[in-house]
C-alpha cells in the first residue's frame, strides 16, 4: 500500500471516530438535562426510557424498510437502465426520480394520507421516493464510469454480457453506489421525522407531541436524538462502506 | 487439420449511415503458427480487421474461418474463450489478483481448481513474473510492463491455436517495449502459436512479424509479405512511403552476412549528392542504389569532390 493510501486512510479512520462521539455527546447531554429537571406528568411520561426506546426503534424501523426497498428498486433500475439500448430511457427516469427528491415529503405523506389512509406503508412510500435518487443515480453513474478497456477485454475473453456484469461492472461499482446508498439513509433518517404525520410514530411523535402539549423539553430531546441519530447511522454506514469495497481498487 | 489457421474470405464491414466501407472485402490466409503483423495509419481498418476474427466487431459480410471450421455463424463468446485476446490498455480487472486475472478464462471453462492453480503459476513463470511472488498481487501494485506480461498470460491460459493482439506494447515505453518484444518473439518460438498482431509502428511490425500486411487508406490491402520482401519490393509508393526513409538500412537487419552471395561486378554510376546531406541518408541512399562513390555537388561543377565509399566509412568512422 502507497503512502498516500495510508495517509488518506488515517484521515478517514479519525473522521469515523468524530461522528459517533458528537452523537453520545449529544445522546448524555439529552439524558443529563432530563434527569437533572423537574419533569411534569406529560413530560415524564413522553421522555421515559421506555418511549423513547420504542420511537428509536420505530424510527430505526421506518428507515430500515425504506432503504432496503430503495435498493431493491433502485440498483436493478439502474443497471437495467444503463445496459446498451436501455440508455435512452435514463434521462426520462432520472427525471421522474428528480422530481420524486423535489417534491416535498410532508406533500407526498399528506396526498397520500388522504388517498389511502394512515399507516406506516404510508410513510415507508413516501420515504422511498424521496431516497431513490441518489442510489438510482449513483448505480448509473458508477456502471458508466468503468473503464470501457475492461469491458472489452472481458467479452475478449468470451464472457458474456452478465458474466461481465457481475464479475466487473457491478464490483468497480461498488464504492459509487455505496456513497449513494449512504445518502439515502441519511436522507431518510431525517425524513422519517415526518412519518408521525401518517400515524407511524418515530422520534417525529416525540417532537410533535412535545409542539402539541407545549413541552419545549420533549421537542429539544426529539430533535436532538434524531441528529444523533443521524451522526450514528452516518458512521456505521462509513464503516460498512469501507468495508465492503473491493480490494484492489 | 489443413495447414491454414485463419482464412478470411472477403470479409468487410461497414456501419449503418456510413459512406463506403470501414474494411474494404478483405481476403487472407494465414498459416498455422505463423505471427502476421497488420500495420498502417490510424483509421486504416487494421483493428476493425483484427476485431472481426474474434467478433467482437460483426463482419457485414465474408466468412471466417479458424481450423478448418467457419466460425462466421458460431455462438461469439463461445468462439472467443478459444481465441486469446490482448489489447492495448491491457484490461487487467482491477478487484482481482494477478492468479485470479490469469485463470480467469480457465474458469469460464470450468477447471477445476488446483488445474487452474497449476495452469497460473505456470503461465506466470512463462512470461517472467515469479508466481509467489506476483500471484497474489493486484494489477495496479505491478508496472506497465510487467501488466502486460500478465496480459500476456491471461490471453495464453487456456492454450488457444490462435491470438489477437491489439498493439499490445503501444502504451509502453521504449525500452521497456524492445525488451517486451523480444520475449515475446522468444516465447513464440515455443510455443508457435497463430498470431494476428496489429501495431502502427512499422519498426516493430518488421522487427516482429513472419509475414506483414500493410493497410492503407479506403481499409485496402496494400501489400502482405514477409518484412524482407516488403523492403526489397514495396508495392507501390504508398508503401514505401509508409516504411519511411533508412528503408534500405532497414533490410540489412533481415539479412544475415552468411545469406550474402558475391555480385556479378557492374559498372555503377556515382550518387550526387549536396554538401548539406547527412552521412547517414547518402549511405542510405548508397546501399539502395548499390553505387560505391559519391559526388559532392560544390557551387560550380569544378568545386565537386568525389568521395568513395570506402572513404567514407573511413572518414566517418567514430574510431
Amino acid at each position: 500500500m502507497s503512502t498516500r493510501d495510508e495517509v488518506a486512510n488515517a484521515t478517514g479512520e479519525a473522521k469515523s471516530w468524530v461522528l459517533p462521539v458528537i452523537a453520545a455527546a449529544l445522546v448524555v447531554i439529552v439524558f443529563a438535562s432530563i434527569n437533572a429537571r423537574e419533569l411534569d406528568s406529560i413530560e415524564a411520561r413522553l421522555l421515559s426510557g421506555e418511549e423513547i426506546l420504542a420511537r428509536v426503534g420505530e424510527h430505526l424501523r421506518l428507515v430500515a424498510i425504506s432503504t432496503v426497498a430503495v435498493i431493491l428498486l433502485a440498483v436493478p433500475l439502474g443497471v437495467l437502465l444503463s445496459r446498451p439500448g436501455m440508455r435512452l430511457l435514463g434521462a426520462p427516469v432520472l427525471a421522474v426520480a428528480n422530481a420524486g427528491q423535489a417534491i416535498p415529503s410532508i406533500g407526498i405523506l399528506v396526498l397520500l394520507a388522504i388517498l389511502f389512509g394512515v399507516g406506516i406503508w404510508m410513510a415507508v412510500i413516501s420515504l422511498v421516493l424521496y431516497a431513490l435518487l441518489p442510489v438510482l443515480r449513483n448505480t448509473m453513474v458508477g456502471l458508466k464510469q468503468v473503464d470501457r478497456a475492461l469491458i472489452d477485454a472481458g467479452r475478449g475473453m468470451g464472457m458474456s454480457a452478465r458474466q461481465v456484469l457481475v464479475t466487473i461492472e457491478l464490483p468497480l461499482a461498488v464504492p459509487v453506489m455505496l456513497a449513494g446508498i449512504r445518502v439515502a439513509l441519511i436522507l431518510n433518517v431525517g425524513v422519517a421525522t415526518l412519518a408521525t404525520y401518517t400515524n407511524a410514530g418515530g422520534l417525529g411523535s416525540l417532537i410533535e407531541s412535545g409542539i402539541v402539549f407545549n413541552r419545549m423539553p420533549v421537542v429539544l430531546a426529539g430533535s436532538i436524538l434524531t441528529v444523533a441519530l443521524a451522526l450514528s447511522v452516518d458512521w456505521l454506514a462509513g464503516v460498512c462502506e469501507r468495508g465492503l469495497r473491493p480490494r484492489g481498487i | 487439420m489443413s495447414d491454414v489457421m485463419i482464412r478470411l474470405d472477403e470479409v468487410h464491414k461497414r456501419y449503418d449511415g456510413q459512406a463506403g466501407d470501414a474494411v474494404a472485402p478483405l481476403s487472407m490466409e494465414i498459416r498455422e503458427g505463423e505471427f502476421v503483423v497488420f500495420v498502417g495509419p490510424s483509421g486504416c481498418g487494421k483493428t476493425t480487421t483484427l476485431r472481426m476474427i474474434n467478433r467482437m466487431v460483426e463482419p457485414s459480410g465474408g466468412r471466417i474461418w479458424i481450423d478448418g471450421r467457419d466460425v462466421t455463424d458460431v455462438d461469439p463468446d463461445e468462439l472467443r474463450k478459444h481465441i486469446g485476446y490482448v489489447i492495448q490498455q491491457v484490461g487487467l480487472i482491477p478487484h482481482l489478483t494477478v492468479a485470479a486475472n490469469v485463470g480467469l478464462v480457465p474458469k469460464l471453462l470450468g477447471w477445476q481448481r488446483d488445474r487452474i492453480e497449476a495452469r497460473t503459476a505456470e503461465l506466470l513463470d512463462l512470461v517472467g513474473l515469479d508466481p509467489a511472488a506476483f500471484g497474489g498481487r493486484y494489477p495496479k501494485q505491478l508496472s506497465g510492463g510487467q501488466q502486460q506480461r500478465v496480459g500476456v498470460a491471461r490471453a495464453l491460459a487456456a492454450d488457444p491455436p490462435v491470438m489477437l493482439m491489439d498493439e499490445p506494447f503501444g502504451a509502453i515505453d521504449p525500452i521497456t517495449r524492445a525488451r517486451l518484444q523480444e520475449e515475446f518473439l522468444a516465447l513464440q518460438r515455443r510455443i508457435r502459436k497463430t498470431i494476428v498482431f496489429v501495431t502502427h509502428d512499422v519498426d516493430e511490425a518488421l522487427r516482429l512479424g513472419d509475414r506483414v500486411a500493410v493497410f492503407g487508406e479506403g481499409s485496402r490491402l496494400v501489400q502482405f509479405d514477409t518484412p524482407l520482401g516488403i523492403l526489397t519490393n514495396p508495392a507501390d509508393d504508398y508503401v514505401r512511403d509508409f516504411l519511411g526513409s533508412g528503408a534500405a538500412v532497414r533490410r540489412l537487419g533481415l539479412l544475415n552476412v552468411g545469406d550474402l552471395r558475391k555480385p556479378e561486378p557492374a559498372d555503377r554510376l556515382p550518387l550526387r549528392v549536396s554538401s548539406g546531406d547527412s552521412v547517414h541518408s547518402v549511405l542510405e541512399r548508397m546501399l539502395r542504389d548499390g553505387a560505391d562513390r559519391v559526388i559532392i555537388e560544390g557551387e560550380s561543377t569544378e568545386d565537386d569532390r568525389e568521395l568513395t565509399l570506402r572513404e567514407l566509412l573511413m572518414a566517418g568512422s567514430a574510431r
